[in-house]
């Protein structure tokens, strides 16, 4: 059996012939001029190109993120402002009407001692 | 393989080297199957095998200088295309999805194996799908041996690994293909029986 297998692996294993089209392109990798080999020069252009264009999506993310960063600050600072402002007014608000508070109750005191005065038995 | 390494003289590669057409193209001859093969075996596809053939002799045009002798040539050949097969597999099988798997494996040629001559043709089919199961690097170990007919030693050397390992490949990639083949031929003659 394992000679058997052996031999039909040597059967099945004959190397095959390239197409006609193919044998052209191998001639043309060893014929061209090394420095001038075109495909291989475009598949390094095409590597170059992917490095490249990572390259240039990485930064354009990196470029990104800072925006979204920078956009995200400036609306925290621009809530914080507000929200000062909004405490200072409520603040400028309880003041006013603790002013007028008193002055009423300033008023209604004075009322009621001459209220007093002019009606003692009362 | 042999026979190409024959029909390839000392002369030619010498006039190779000093970038004689004549010469490339007698060595490209004598070379194409051999490299084409091997890069169809270990890859699968037609398409991955022209590509890796057309890189190697394209690095071998600009290392052309280094090569010293006919079988330095077939040697250097040999380990450039599988070490690269590997790589691309090993790539591959990293990057690789459901959906690219499915497609690659949809489009697995179906003339791995030369019917020429076989003794066969169902066996023979098998032994393709019990190709593909091993692991590249097991199946680099029997394409070097059995379609190029090299000895451990020359595999090992090859393929830059211990020659007990490449003795261990053997030994397993034939056992496991001997064990699923007598499994696939009893489970056909049982249907017949049936």
């Amino acid at each position: 059996m394992s000679q058997d297998l052996e031999s039909q692996l040597r059967a099945a294993l004959r190397p095959i012939a390239p197409s006609a089209t193919l044998e052209k392109k191998l001639i043309a990798c060893v014929t061209d001029d090394p420095l001038h080999a075109q495909p291989k020069a475009n598949r390094i252009g095409w590597a170059g190109s992917r490095s490249r264009i990572r390259r240039l999506a990485i930064a354009a993310a990196a470029c990104l993120l800072t925006a979204v960063g920078l956009h995200n600050g400036m609306q925290l600072r621009r809530e914080r402002a507000t929200g000062l402002e909004a405490r200072r007014q409520v603040v400028e608000a309880l003041r006013v009407t603790r002013q007028k508070l008193n002055l009423a109750y300033e008023i209604v005191k004075s009322q009621s001692g001459s209220y007093a005065d002019d009606n003692p038995g009362a | 393989m042999n026979e190409a390494v024959r029909q390839f003289t000392d002369d030619e590669l010498a006039l190779a080297r000093k970038g004689n057409p004549q010469a490339l193209t007698a060595l490209v001859l004598a070379h194409q199957r051999s490299v084409y093969s091997l890069a169809l075996r270990m890859l699968g596809t037609r398409d991955l095998a022209e590509d890796l053939a057309q890189d190697v002799f394209m690095q071998l045009n600009r290392n052309l200088k280094s090569i010293e002798s006919r079988e330095h040539l077939a040697f250097w050949l040999r380990k450039v295309t599988t070490c690269r097969a590997i790589d691309q597999l090993r790539q591959r099988a990293r990057l690789a999805t459901t959906s690219l798997d499915e497609h690659t494996h949809l489009e697995r040629d179906t003339h791995l194996f030369s019917d020429a001559g076989a003794s066969d043709p169902l066996l023979q089919r098998h032994l393709k799908l019990l190709l593909e199961e091993l692991s590249p690097p097991a199946r680099a170990v029997v394409l070097l041996r059995y379609q190029e007919d090299l000895d451990p030693v020359d595999i090992a050397r090859t393929l830059e690994m211990q020659i007990n390992t490449v003795k261990s490949h053997l030994k397993r990639s034939l056992q496991i293909m001997r064990q699923k083949t007598l499994g696939a031929c009893q489970s056909r003659g049982e249907d017949k029986s049936l």
